[in-house]
């Protein structure tokens, strides 16, 4: 009994000392938390812009590949899937800390504004993935819904707009879910353009205290809350289109 | 929602059951003697990493595991592959002292409390300075060595003295390394009085980075690495005025009352008979 | 019901695969007036489904013309698809909108295209589903229907653009036995009305009963034409011979 009311009070010094001496809390991990939330929505929504724009040109690209005339509208296709696909190659085969670094020592040298470089470093590192996730789900939807759109009278984009990318929205939306949780967690990395996100926010703490685990955990747990909080919004949505059908 | 509820309880139940772990880790140390059990299974668990079976913190012929981070020119850094320097040099001398073999872990900053609080490691060496605050988590020894904080601006920088910081109006962009005494200055004198922006970087070299491309307009540095970051980059200089000056010491564990101590005889008989003196001077060369 | 008007005309239409190593159409000219209700017949692989695929464009030819309403859709410049709305089209298997109503699959395209008011669309929806017999099925989505009324729905989807031909791609042919009835009743009704319709399809019993004309096809090409007397009692071509013998 002696130890554990010892052990409640060394957490209870530990927690005070991490969290409520010196405003801590509201210094560093509510403003990093800030930070983070910042960083990810705004990266979400460049990433899912992106990559639709991609995906439909990748996937117009993939679908036409033998039926469109050769011409001028077709070269220009040609080259725009071609940036596409370089575009693609380099955000996906280099890792989201070297292109973090590249934007803000590099592109944007004159920029002092560490998060919204990390909002673009992360929306265009997301758009990727999230290209190939709606390339999958555009690539998924049965031919016919394509030719029954067209036969309406719809053009392309109409056709992509109002019938083929509802329903890839609906089928990708498990691994978007996923997608955006990753995201999420990875904004993490901005600690290295000086941004104080929610972990930085809790190594800070840790290097002003000397307390290794208790701004860790704290960190951890407010992520868990995120992501399930996240996991259910998703599940919800899932469900909700899902009922459309049944 | 019931789910919800389900998962976060449990995730509670989990952070409770690490947190318990940590507390464990840093009892308080006055209650060192009642909790004996637990400082044994602290060191056994470094003990055992090792494969040196059973055998007291501080007993000849043990292990003496040191954790630092090796970015810290000249008290630690890679030589041939081995790390050197300062702060190795004097471990070494402890571990001759207590005779045991020591035992150096490089690892990130940020994570040499934790292996020091988690008993992994037995002591944490990297230019680690005594603050208030610090001292509520961890122990630490006598000092054995001063650093001081420079400031390195670009050429021509208006300014010129650590005064024009905190001038009326200043409004200037620092840069400094995360957790260092640099940050932990500069936070509290400057960017809490309203006086202008700290930005904290990861490494030190990142923050020079962001100081040539026009990012920050100074960093506050260890005067050591400064002068190496200097000699590396053009168009950089160090005012000739400290910001501040510090004491570097070992940290311990709370609860690792026995081993704290020996290190710490050990350390002020080397101090006393001019050993570490004699370390600081050979890497440390006067300008 | 002829008048003679010639609405869709085909003509030379050539359609070849993978550059020219499968050829599905060889040089094919038809014609299909106003008011008409022309069969396609023909073996599987005779091209008849490329044929009615290229009449709106869903299979750009490779080669001829077609003149649709007089204006030629083959041409590049031409915005084919103001040309399709006039083109209703029925699919073997239906390729209703999931992700939407039955109400929602009729409406879209007159709201998004013809700008007509949701609620006159809807209206106009509504009468053609009572046509159909369908009205109280409105708000289902169609994994809540059976084939039948997928199938019934997807006809009067493509009427709601009122189009001037309608073009049925072997509509009863992805349905189980029991329900071609259904299908087959709602575009005899059509037809009464006086709907220009081209339909491929494997019902010889229709074709006789509904089609003005009926053409058969093998091999890429028109093999014969002519009213269902002519082709079913007196057929000419050993080919068509041989296909009817298989099928009676």
């Amino acid at each position: 009994m002696v130890l554990l009311a010892t052990w409640l009070a060394n957490i209870q010094s530990q927690f005070i000392l991490c969290f409520i001496q010196d405003d801590r809390w509201k210094r560093y991990i509510l403003k990093g938390l800030g930070n983070t939330i910042k960083m990810a929505v705004f990266a979400v929504i460049i990433g899912i812009i992106i990559g639709i724009i991609v995906a439909i040109v990748r996937s117009t690209h993939d679908k036409t590949a033998d039926t469109a005339h050769k011409g001028f509208g077709r070269a220009i296709l040609n080259i725009v899937n071609g940036i596409c696909h370089v575009y693609l190659t380099i955000v996906r085969g280099t890792p989201v800390i070297v292109q973090i670094m590249i934007y803000y020592y590099l592109i944007f040298a004159s920029s002092n504004n560490g998060v919204l470089v990390g909002i673009i470093a992360f929306g265009i590192n997301s758009g990727a993935y999230v290209a190939e996730i709606f390339r999958a789900g555009i690539m998924s939807i049965d031919q016919g819904q394509f030719e029954a759109g067209r036969s309406l009278g719809f053009n392309y984009v109409q056709t992509m707009r109002h019938i083929i990318v509802p329903q890839a929205f609906k089928n990708v939306l498990p691994a978007l879910g996923n997608e955006f949780i990753v995201l999420l967690k990875e904004t993490s990395v901005a600690g290295y353009v000086a941004v104080m996100d929610l972990t930085k926010g809790a190594y800070i703490i840790v290097g002003r205290t000397y307390t290794a685990f208790m701004p860790l955990i704290g960190a951890a747990l407010i992520y868990l809350v995120i992501v399930m909080f996240l996991e259910w919004l998703f599940h919800k949505l899932e469900r909700r289109l899902r009922n459309d059908e049944r | 929602m019931k789910k919800i509820a389900k998962l976060l309880s449990l995730a509670l139940a989990l952070c409770l059951c690490l947190a318990l772990f940590a507390g464990c880790g840093s009892a308080p140390a006055g209650e060192g003697d009642a909790a004996p059990p637990d400082d044994a299974a602290v060191t056994d668990t470094a003990a055992d990493a090792e494969g040196e079976g059973d055998a007291a913190p501080t007993e000849p012929g043990g292990t003496l595991i040191m954790a630092t981070n090796a970015e810290f020119p000249p008290y630690e850094f890679y030589e041939n592959g081995e790390v050197v320097g300062i702060d190795a040099e004097i471990a070494a001398a402890i571990a001759e002292k207590l005779g045991m073999t020591l035992e150096i872990s490089d690892m990130d900053f940020s994570a040499i409390i934790a292996a020091v609080q988690s008993g992994k490691a037995d002591m944490g060496m990297a230019g680690m300075t005594v603050t208030e605050d610090r001292l509520q988590s961890v122990d630490f020894s006598t000092s054995y060595a001063t650093g001081i904080q420079s400031i390195i601006v670009p050429e021509g920088s208006p300014i010129t003295s650590v005064d024009d910081l905190f001038a009326e109006g200043a409004n200037y962009t620092v840069g400094v390394q995360q957790d260092t005494t640099g940050d932990i200055y500069a936070t509290g004198d400057i960017a809490d009085a309203g006086l202008g922006t700290v930005e904290r970087y990861n490494k030190g070299a990142d923050a020079v980075q962001a100081l040539k491309t026009g990012k920050v307009d100074c960093v506050i540095i260890d005067n050591q690495p400064a002068k190496a970051y200097v000699a590396a980059n053009e168009g950089l200089t160090i005012l000739d005025t400290a910001y501040a000056e510090e004491d570097y010491a070992i940290c311990f564990a709370k609860e690792n009352t026995e081993l704290s101590a020996a290190v710490d005889a050990a350390l002020q008989e080397l101090i006393a008979d001019g050993t570490v003196q004699s370390i600081l001077d050979k890497y440390i060369v006067a300008d | 019901m002829t008048n003679g008007e010639v609405l869709i005309r085909v003509e030379g239409l050539e359609k070849h695969f993978k550059g020219g190593a499968i050829k599905a159409l060889n040089g094919v000219d038809a014609e299909v007036h106003k008011g008409e209700v022309v069969v396609v017949i023909g073996p599987s692989g005779s091209g008849k489904s490329t044929f009615l695929r290229c009449l709106n464009l869903l299979e750009v030819p490779t080669g001829g013309h077609i003149f649709f309403e007089g204006t030629d859709i083959t041409n590049p410049k031409i915005n084919i698809n103001i040309h399709r709305q006039k083109m209703g089209m029925v699919f073997q298997h239906f390729n209703l909108f999931p992700h939407m109503t039955v109400l929602g699959n009729m409406t879209i395209a007159p709201i998004k295209l013809l700008k007509q008011s949701k609620a006159d669309a809807e209206a106009k929806a509504m009468k053609l589903l009572e046509r159909v017999n369908l009205a109280d099925r409105a708000q289902a989505y169609p994994n809540q229907l059976s084939g039948g009324q997928k199938q019934r729905i997807a006809i009067v989807r493509a009427l709601c653009m009122e189009p001037d031909v309608m073009l049925f791609d072997e509509p009863t042919s992805a349905l189980d036995p029991e329900m071609v009835g259904e299908v087959l009743e709602v575009m005899k009704q059509l037809a009464a009305t006086g709907m220009t319709m081209v339909v491929v399809t494997h019902e010889m019993g229709f074709a006789r009963e509904v089609g003005d004309r009926v053409l058969f096809m093998d091999g890429g090409l028109l093999v014969e034409q002519g009213g269902p007397e002519e082709i079913f009692g007196s057929p000419k071509s050993e080919r068509l011979q041989a296909f009817l013998s298989k099928m009676l």
